[in-house]
């Protein structure tokens, strides 16, 4: 009876405790899960939003470039490419996704480390420009990749004869330091790095778009979030219609092919210009999409320095060319009349012999101009000097352009070297130097130096009667909504020129076209054309040719300028070129075949050891 | 012969409630959005789950027209049976993800592990309560207990089932607990479990349990040698725990241990059920995301989400009040059938429906347990609520007992 009383006892009390553990459990249960549910709620709600909603940056189209005439010279072209989100990515997948892109393990598993290296969280891109079929495959496959995406992107495609890569500049990769500073750019993502892409960057890349996407566990995207009221279209870049002429500058390319040097050709009434370029050439194709590392380290190392702009950038001594602002700059400071005549006996005596080539003989200006007398300018740029007039010289050479950098929308444009006392100070020491390192200027020899650009500029100034103009290649910006930006520039009068000192040197110069040294290759049957040739002294190799033209005469459309390097003098080397893309321009079409043959078949003397650029 | 005012209604109300619960959740997880990234043959889960409800409540009636004397008398030979048929599992079961546990029955599957709980329950319960004063102090008699639990746990590890296997370890202590062992030597018992489990969550919480156990197990028995034993036992358990995660465990191993203690280590990879686990139930919040609404369910962030991960799919669409409506529900019946117990005077009846509860109660505790990341990933499911053929007869089935005994509970102890 004891042991019954004592096991019924025993009964109650087990009982007791498995009520208690039961009760336990539930509380444990209990307390969990509110604290789960309410307490953490904020910390889980948003983290079931980031698993199941991603956002994706839409990609805006890039804006297109149009020559003046609307024709496209930049587009773009759909490219495939495969994306990495590195967080998600299980690394047990690199052989399928490596045999799924047919490539090596290794070289993917390098790939994807570089995309953890930017970033774990944000998208990158693995591999672009793959093929369709690689694309298709990992579409196909992408449930079982998870971290892995793709998309249809774009990239730079030049539909036009005329490629012009130094004017359109090339896209690169963002680098490290960009991406990082800026929210909405991936890895991968596409910067200009030189020319137009690079100056108007801001214009052109539009704005990223984004969209909210449901996706599941497997990253398998399932339409947008919500009503797509989150979503933000993409917003397209602007169009820029350059000043630039798709044919005349094809003709400006395929005349420069196989030769060194620049071409700039502009409206010399609003500075708009036509045609920009610089041999030799990169193949600006090869740099648009993916990295093609080889032909960019082949451009890099390049002795004759393709990506190197020298419409803009060389700096090269204008020779003759520069004797038309001589005698406008001489005309203005009084020391020569129109009818001031010098006498040339062959060579200018000034502590040595400046030799001069022209006939022997009385020369006033006009005549200077059209027979390329040298006596005269010295014997200007001796006058100049003695009379302390040096530094005014250089400050009016420095108006029409010459010198100065001219504020073109490119990138990288060099400004030129009009010696002042200053600057010879520096050069030689002060009071170092003296009237013999002075003289040889007047024909635009010695320490000056110019680019072509600044003698488009300048010459159009003598075309244009005497207005500043500024160089420029957009025309107008085309926003995606429709609005237009116009950018055209106010030209300016350069006052100190006087009509008739114009006149005088537009006389010598149409006389250098009709009579001088440009009569064989300049002169164009039904086209008035005006202009000054040059040969630039190479203490280190073939002189360089210059030639500085503008037509037609009564009311020009066009002014030029051409550099060619180590071609010898520029009435056979830079003057018919220049006279090519005039009568190209002005009448459409190329008369001249003979002239057009003969350019192609000109080959300068290169040579890579003794070329020295500055 | 049955007596409506005799039988506990309210029992089969929670069962309704719960496979209830379970149905809708189950249709959720299948037959929400989510079944596009699902295989035919696991949408139609909802549909064999409705069916073996139906089933259920014919077994749940039938259960209660058969003498209560039977389950006692046939429980040997039904033990044995169920051995019989699982070692026959071990060598021809249809093999499921991983674990050769299903025997193919004409056109059932059938996981024999289940009804094997009920058979160990029945004999060991008969077992016990067969001969006068008969004891668990006894240590044959334990060991006897014993051989009877080894035997299912070894064929359970072997058909690669060890989370039902646990459900047996963790019960036979209850049993004998139940029986009459000492206290102290039942918490003795049970005590390396908890050892361990602090152990892994970091090592000195282990020491502090060690010696928190040992001390209430002198007050329980004021014996020297059981209280050393505690104490030599419970440092074993610490050095083996360590042990075993730094020297014996595979890292991939370690790793599912480590990151259920702490999953944001390895979110990607072992942690990540566990992560998605918590997500979901966490985002659902107080009222919950809605029917079929909830993305961590319906983008199939979860695993198992009709079996082992139930509890996340009711967590993140029905919120705070879903889930403590589960709990409430579980706690309401294991209360109600430890009344039951209390309440019966037969000992074998009493100890089944103890055993029941705590077999419920241990698959409840596992089960959400390892969702709201409380215990590593232990893949069991949730009665009543999980999908499973076999799991919900037999659940209902040892539920049937339970309210069987109880319905003739007057009558039985004439038998006595």
């Amino acid at each position: 009876m004891h042991s019954l009383h004592k096991q019924k006892q025993n009964v109650r009390t087990s009982i007791r405790i498995l009520q208690a553990v039961v009760f336990a459990g539930f509380l444990i249960m209990l307390v969990r899960v509110f604290q789960l549910q309410i307490v953490d709620y904020e910390t889980y709600s948003p983290l079931s939003r980031q698993n199941s909603i991603r956002m994706e940056v839409i990609n805006p189209a890039r804006g297109l470039i149009l020559d003046r005439n609307g024709t496209i010279l930049v587009e773009n072209q759909p490219i495939y490419s495969i994306t990495i989100t590195p967080v998600n990515f299980k690394m047990e997948n690199i052989e399928k996704l490596a045999s799924l892109l047919k490539m090596d393990e290794s070289r993917v598993l390098e790939k994807i480390q570089e995309a953890q290296d930017y970033s774990w969280q944000r998208t990158s891109r693995l591999f672009t420009e793959v093929s369709f079929d690689v694309f298709s495959n990992i579409q196909e496959n992408i449930w079982q990749l998870p971290g892995i995406g793709h998309q249809i992107e774009s990239k730079r495609n030049y539909p036009s004869e005329a490629y012009a890569p130094h004017v359109m500049g090339y896209l690169r990769e963002a680098t490290r330091e960009e991406y990082l500073a800026a929210d909405e750019m991936r890895l991968g993502d596409k910067i200009g790095r030189s020319g137009l892409e690079m100056v108007y960057e801001d214009f052109l890349k539009g704005k990223f778009g984004t969209e909210y996407v449901k996706v599941n566990a497997y990253g398998q995207t399932l339409g947008t979030y919500g009503n797509g009221e989150l979503n933000i279209s993409p917003t397209k870049g602007a169009d820029l219609v350059t000043t630039l002429d798709a044919r005349l500058q094809a003709l400006g390319e395929k005349l420069m092919e196989g030769k060194q040097g620049g071409i700039v050709a502009m409206n010399p009434q609003n500075g708009e210009i036509l045609s920009l370029v610089s041999a030799p050439q990169y193949d600006i194709t090869r740099l648009a999409g993916k990295m093609d590392t080889e032909y960019w380290q082949t451009v890099n190392v390049d002795a004759h320095t393709p990506l190197y702009n020298r419409a803009i950038s060389s700096r090269q001594p204008p020779g003759s060319t520069f004797k038309p602002f001589m005698g406008l700059v001489g005309l203005h400071l009084g020391i020569i009349t129109p009818d001031t005549e010098i006498h040339n006996s062959g060579a200018y005596m000034r502590g040595r012999a400046y030799h001069d080539l022209a006939e022997p003989g009385d020369y006033d200006l006009e005549l200077a101009l059209t027979r390329s007398s040298n006596t005269y300018f010295f014997w200007l740029m001796d006058r100049i000097g003695s009379q302390q007039h040096l530094n005014e010289w250089a400050d009016l050479v420095n108006d029409f352009g010459i010198g100065p950098r001219n504020q073109i929308d490119l990138p990288s444009e060099v400004a030129g070297i009009i010696p002042d006392s200053t600057y010879l100070n520096q050069a030689f020491g002060v009071r170092n130097w003296g009237i013999g390192d002075l003289i040889s200027l007047g024909v635009g020899q010695g320490l000056i130096s110019v680019s072509p650009l600044q003698m488009a500029v300048a010459v159009s100034s003598i075309a244009n009667n005497g207005y500043k103009v500024q160089p420029h290649l957009v025309s107008r910006i085309q926003y995606s909504n429709g609005d237009v930006n116009y950018t055209g520039p106010e030209k300016e009068k350069i006052d100190w020129i006087r009509p008739d000192h114009l006149q005088t040197v537009q006389d010598g110069m149409r006389g250098v076209v009709t009579v001088g040294s440009g009569r064989y290759y300049a002169n164009i049957p039904g086209i008035e054309v005006a202009g000054k040739t040059g040969t630039a002294q190479n203490p280190h190799g073939e002189d360089h040719g210059w030639f500085i033209a503008y037509a037609p005469v009564s009311d020009p459309q066009i002014a030029i300028a051409v550099l060619t390097e180590n071609s010898g003098y520029g009435s056979i080397s830079a003057a018919p070129i220049a006279s090519l893309m005039i009568e190209q321009y002005l009448k459409g079409e190329i008369q001249r075949q003979h002239v057009l043959n003969y350019v192609l078949d000109f080959k300068p003397v290169l040579d890579e050891e003794t070329e020295v650029l500055q | 012969m049955f007596d409506p005012k005799e039988f506990s209604w309210s029992v089969v109300f929670i069962w309704a409630s719960l496979a209830l619960v379970g149905l809708v959740a189950i249709y959720s997880a299948t037959q929400g959005p989510v079944s596009q990234f699902l295989p035919e043959y696991i949408q139609d889960n909802f549909f064999r789950q409705a069916a073996w409800v139906g089933i259920s409540i014919l077994l749940l009636v039938t259960v209660q027209f058969t003498s209560p004397r039977t389950f006692q008398g046939v429980s040997y030979l039904f033990y044995f049976v169920c051995i019989f048929l699982m070692i026959i599992t071990v060598f021809f079961g249809v093999e499921v993800s991983g674990s050769r546990s299903w025997l193919r029955i004409g056109p059932f599957n059938l996981q024999v592990g289940e009804l094997t709980k009920l058979a160990t329950i029945l004999a060991v319960a008969n077992y016990l309560t067969s001969r006068r004063n008969i004891s668990a102090e006894n240590i044959k008699t334990a060991l006897t207990a014993l051989a009877f639990f080894a035997a299912p746990v070894i064929l359970l590890v072997l058909q690669n089932e060890s989370g039902i296997a646990i459900v047996f370890i963790a019960l036979l202590p209850v049993m004998l607990f139940w029986s009459g062992l000492p206290y102290g030597i039942s918490l003795l018992i049970i005590s390396p479990a908890l050892i361990g489990y602090f152990t892994v969550l970091e090592w000195y919480w282990g020491l502090a349990a060690v010696f928190i156990l040992t001390c209430v197990i002198f007050f329980l028995q004021r014996r020297t040698w059981l209280t050393i034993s505690s104490l030599v036992l419970g440092l074993m358990v610490i050095i083996g725990t360590e042990v075993a995660l730094h020297q014996v465990l595979q890292p991939y191993q370690r790793a599912r241990v480590e990151s259920f203690v702490n999953p944001t280590l390895d979110p990607q990879g072992a942690g990540w059920n566990v992560l998605q686990a918590k997500t979901a139930i966490g985002s659902g919040g107080f009222y919950g995301k809605g029917f079929m609404e909830g993305t961590q369910t319906q983008l199939r962030f979860l695993p198992e989400q009709w079996t082992d991960f139930i509890f996340c799919v009711i967590g993140e669409e029905f919120g705070f009040l879903g889930s403590s409506l589960v709990l409430i529900l579980f706690s309401a019946l294991f209360l109600r059938l430890l009344f039951m117990a209390s309440a019966h005077k037969h000992p074998f009846a009493r100890l089944v429906i103890v055993s029941v509860t705590f077999v419920f109660f241990i698959h409840f505790v596992i089960n959400i347990g390892s969702a709201t990341a409380l215990l590593p990933v232990i893949g069991i499911p949730l009665p009543f609520i999980s999908y499973g053929g076999s799991a919900f007869l037999t659940n209902t089935m040892m539920l049937a007992i339970c309210l069987n005994l109880d319905l003739y509970k007057r009558s039985f102890s004439i038998y006595r």
